[in-house]
């Protein structure tokens, strides 16, 4: 259960997607994000899914994986198209029965916010946690938003903070599990018996969760220090980011394809 | 005199042209740290050593006796308080030359996760050269060297959560290696491994030190790790108590476990022979094991020629049909002051075939995730009542998994554990729900490193924890706590101390004592002295004679033979999820051939007396699992080989 969580989920491979520059990725992350809702017609959502599905095929990466990242957020789904559908009283009643009145906008409109909340994971999660690691993505932002250092925000800190974060997410998750099996042989309780029962049986996980974070965060501090670490300042990269022509190219590509369900919308409208 | 072989294989020293050279120099420090709640603590009193380039340091000493505060001053992770060190001839003092020194400097820590940085395997290797600055193209090399130099190159995309243990320390060196080092300092690195992955870490360090000329500084508890290395320093609460030859050091080794530390198992052996008869030992005997063999097989043979046959007892040709039952039950004279391997550690294991049964566990198998396949299949067994029964196999082979199902942790996927109450006839099921809550009165489980399970505010209350959800009545619970503590020898001062101020040994007698104080009839202890030095080793495994003299049955989960072997009633051996074999020590360790098929350890006791059995005479019986026994042994051959007509050195008397 616990080892589910996919944050920062990797999926490796050569495709066009991987190896764009991530900051590319991510300027191309807010075009999407953008257009996607822009887009609220039946005709623009359908053109969306189409360029989605071409950056899926674009990076290689199999439908099963990418069905399974989109797995978490089901129950939104649906919960965003039970009420979109249940509350909008306008249009012809389709279904009218005790208090459950389905119109033909209301299901429109509830499909295509379902649809595009769909989208909108689907194209984060392949333009950035499936194609690119983590560590790209935080030197991707620690890059992009490197002018800020001159207004003395901390971008280079902040960015390998995050990196360290998703580095320790699956250890800490590892960490929860054993410590939640050596509380239960104790006899603590997470699932039944009342509300204090309860708690405490959280806290026997989180007190010691904690304190083992604090000694793992001190401790690797520590290690960072002795391999010489001192901040952003003068450091290299193993893979440094470097535009390459093609990567413009495809910025301009990608960028004007986003806007494609936009205007399909557009002419869909007039004609 | 006695020769012995004084080539040391494992010793290579690294010839410099430059002729010696200090590289690391470390003058009357002295150093202070102080508390949170502002108490300071003398770590380093006026301490003095020099180490030359290409040497390799083994540093021991118990907890808190100041061994990674040294570590630390010579990689500038602090300065000392008063004194220099001097590391390549530089003060770390000089924030001019710090940077210089510590790049020189590579450091591998105890807690294998909390020294990796990158979120994937080539990315760690490459944070330390990107922190020196180096060139893209520099590193990319750098880094496929480290990881090829360390085996690691397949696995170079992969996150590091997914690597072992092992694989993590395997990672750390890649990582100081790309950093192209010329000290290497070794902070505890091995203690969090199992013994496979220790000795391939030890011998990845021999090729550091061989091709790349370190020099290797190694804080170890593991004192056969310490006695391959070319000199030992001793701290004792922060001052230097020995610093000489590992054979030198040894030689004092009754002073050795004065202070809370120990000596290989070999170099007890020639220490318990010279001593039973009358020998001098010799600093010679001890440079390593081969070198000690060699030597007792010596002092035996020099014995032979000297007749006093009357001496020996009648009975020893029938001692020999039944291996040292009784005598394991006589103490040595000398060491019997320690090792957990003493004489008097041991009793006679119990063979009642009828004793009644605790578990029962039939057809058992566990699968985490489908695809990856079983963790554990089919195993079938039963606890006996009142027996310590050892679970051992390598990493992964599935002994937690199978701990964690005997009191309903986790729930069988097929097949089936049933625990018999004490009382009654009564059965319980680990499927039931309403089963577990008895099981768990029944099974006490103490996982590895159980510290990090303590959470209340005070000692007390965490103790009394797993009492009170047994649903014990105010009144008993004290009590309970108050024994239990007794047993673990914690003093009642610290009842209402929080758990979190205390040290790492007395933690784990906290959570030691918190699974004594819900008064189990069965004590699961997965690896329960992992981590700690030798006192607490040893005290670890008195609770666990206490327990059983208690009446208590005892599943032990443990990577160390000689502990296993000598504690043992029974031995469950597992492998790759598979039960192989349930025996007792002697049966199986008796089997060489179904040891070789299963591919398990042998104890460093049984491969000693192996040595003896090939040099020495076939006459000695090789499974053997403690010191009194083995010395006796020893002693019983030779006499044997002196006054047998057919074995003895002039014998030959039937044509």
């Amino acid at each position: 259960m616990l080892k589910d969580i996919s944050i920062g989920r990797y999926y490796d491979g050569s495709s066009t997607l991987h190896r764009l520059d991530p900051r590319v990725k991510l300027i191309l992350f807010a075009v999407y994000m953008t257009a996607v809702f822009m887009v609220s017609s039946p005709a623009g959502i359908v053109a969306s899914f189409f360029v989605v599905s071409g950056l899926v095929a674009l990076s290689r990466i199999p439908l099963r994986v990418i069905i399974r990242s989109v797995r978490p957020i089901i129950f939104l789904m649906i919960f965003v198209f039970a009420i979109n559908v249940l509350t909008m009283r306008e249009g012809k009643y389709l279904v009218d029965f005790w208090i459950i009145r389905i119109t033909d906008i209301g299901l429109e409109r509830a499909s295509v916010m379902t649809l595009r909340l769909f989208l909108l994971i689907t194209s984060t999660t392949l333009l950035l946690s499936l194609t690119t690691t983590p560590l790209k993505m935080a030197d991707a932002l620690e890059s992009l938003f490197g002018p800020l250092k001159k207004i003395r925000i901390p971008v280079h800190e902040m960015a390998m903070m995050m990196s360290i974060a998703l580095r320790f997410i699956p250890t800490l998750v590892e960490e929860t599990d054993k410590i939640m099996k050596a509380q239960a042989s104790r006899g603590a309780e997470y699932d039944t018996g009342n509300v204090f029962v309860r708690a405490k049986g959280y806290a026997s996980v989180l007190v010691p969760l904690f304190v083992s974070a604090f000694k793992r965060a001190e401790e690797l501090a520590i290690a960072m220090e002795a391999r010489c670490y001192r901040g952003g300042e003068g450091r290299t990269k193993l893979n440094p980011l470097k535009m390459k022509i093609s990567d413009y190219w495809w910025l301009i590509l990608l960028g004007l394809i986003a806007f494609v369900p936009v205007f399909v919308e557009l002419f869909w409208e007039i004609g | 005199m006695i020769q012995t072989d004084s080539s040391r294989p494992e010793r290579t020293s690294i010839p410099d042209p430059r002729g010696s050279e200090v590289i690391v120099d470390v003058r009357n420090v002295r150093y202070v740290y102080s508390l949170p709640e502002g108490k300071q603590v003398l770590a380093l009193r006026d301490i003095s050593f020099s180490v030359d380039r290409g040497e390799y340091v083994a540093v021991i000493g118990r907890n808190g006796s100041g061994k990674s505060t040294l570590a630390k001053l010579i990689n500038v992770l602090e300065v000392p308080e008063s004194g220099t060190v001097l590391v390549f001839g530089k003060p770390t003092d000089d924030d001019d030359t710090f940077w210089d020194i510590r790049k020189r400097c590579g450091m591998v820590f105890q807690n294998p996760d909390n020294q990796i940085v990158g979120t994937s395997v080539e990315e760690d290797v490459a944070f330390g050269p990107e922190n020196l600055g180096i060139e893209t193209d520099e590193i990319r090399k750098r880094v496929d060297r480290a990881l090829n130099y360390v085996g690691l190159s397949e696995l170079s995309k992969r996150a590091p959560s997914s690597l072992s243990g092992g694989q993590k320390q395997k990672l750390a060196i890649a990582g100081i290696l790309a950093m192209m080092p010329e000290i290497l300092i070794l902070d505890e690195s091995t203690a969090m491994l199992d013994p496979i992955s220790r000795n391939e870490f030890m011998s990845l360090v021999d090729r550091l030190r061989v091709d790349h000329g370190m020099t290797v500084f190694h804080i170890t508890h593991d004192m056969s790790e310490a006695g391959k290395t070319d000199r030992i320093i001793v701290l004792d609460k922060g001052a230097v108590v020995m610093d000489d030859k590992p054979e030198r050091v040894f030689m004092r080794h009754s002073e050795l476990l004065e202070l809370g530390l120990d000596v290989p198992i070999y170099v007890r052996l020639v220490m318990s022979i010279c001593s039973r008869l009358g020998v001098a030992c010799d600093e010679s005997y001890l440079t390593s094991q081969d070198a000690a063999v060699a030597a007792i097989c010596q002092i035996l043979k020099h014995r032979q020629t000297e007749s006093d046959c009357q001496n020996i007892h009648p009975t020893d040709e029938q001692k020999e049909l039944e291996p040292s039952e009784e005598v394991t039950a006589v103490p040595s004279k000398q060491g019997s002051s320690g090792s957990v391997l003493d004489a008097d550690a041991i009793q006679a294991p119990h063979e009642n075939h009828e004793s009644d049964i605790l578990i029962e566990v039939s057809h058992l198998s566990h699968a985490y995730e489908e695809r990856i396949g079983n963790a554990i299949s089919d195993i079938s067994f039963d606890v006996r009542r009142g027996e310590i029964l050892s679970v051992i196999g390598h990493s992964g082979s599935g002994k937690t998994t199978l701990i964690s199902h005997l009191n309903g942790i986790v729930r069988p996927q097929s097949g089936s554990v049933v625990v018999h109450s004490t009382t009654g006839n009564r059965v319980y099921d680990t499927k039931k729900n309403a089963d577990v809550r008895e099981i768990r009165k029944t099974v006490g489980l103490l996982f590895q490193y159980p510290e990090h399970q303590l959470f209340e505010e005070t000692v007390e209350r965490d103790i009394a924890f797993g009492p009170r959800k047994l649903g014990l009545d105010s009144e008993t619970i004290p009590e309970r706590v108050r024994r239990a503590m007794q047993l673990v020898g914690l003093d009642d001062s610290i009842l209402e101390r929080s758990p979190f101020e205390l040290s790492g040994g007395q933690k784990r007698r906290v959570a030691f004592a918190g699974v004594i104080a819900s008064d189990p009839d069965v004590l699961i202890l997965d690896e329960p002295a992992a981590g700690l030095d030798p006192v607490g080793r040893r005290a670890i495994f008195e609770y666990i004679r206490a327990l059983k003299n208690m009446g208590k049955t005892i599943i032990l989960v443990s990577h160390n033979m000689d502990e296993a072997a000598v504690y043992s009633d029974r031995l469950l051996v597992l492998s790759e999820g598979q039960l192989q074999c349930i025996d007792s020590p002697r049966a199986l360790f008796s089997d060489m051939q179904r040891i070789k098929k299963i591919g398990l350890d042998l104890p460093e006791m049984v491969r000693l007396m192996l040595a003896f059995k090939e040099s020495y005479s076939e006459n000695v019986n090789a499974v053997i699992f403690d010191l009194a026994s083995a010395t006796d042994e020893l002693l019983r051959a030779s006499a044997v080989m002196r006054c047998s007509p057919v074995a003895g050195p002039d014998g030959g008397s039937h044509a």
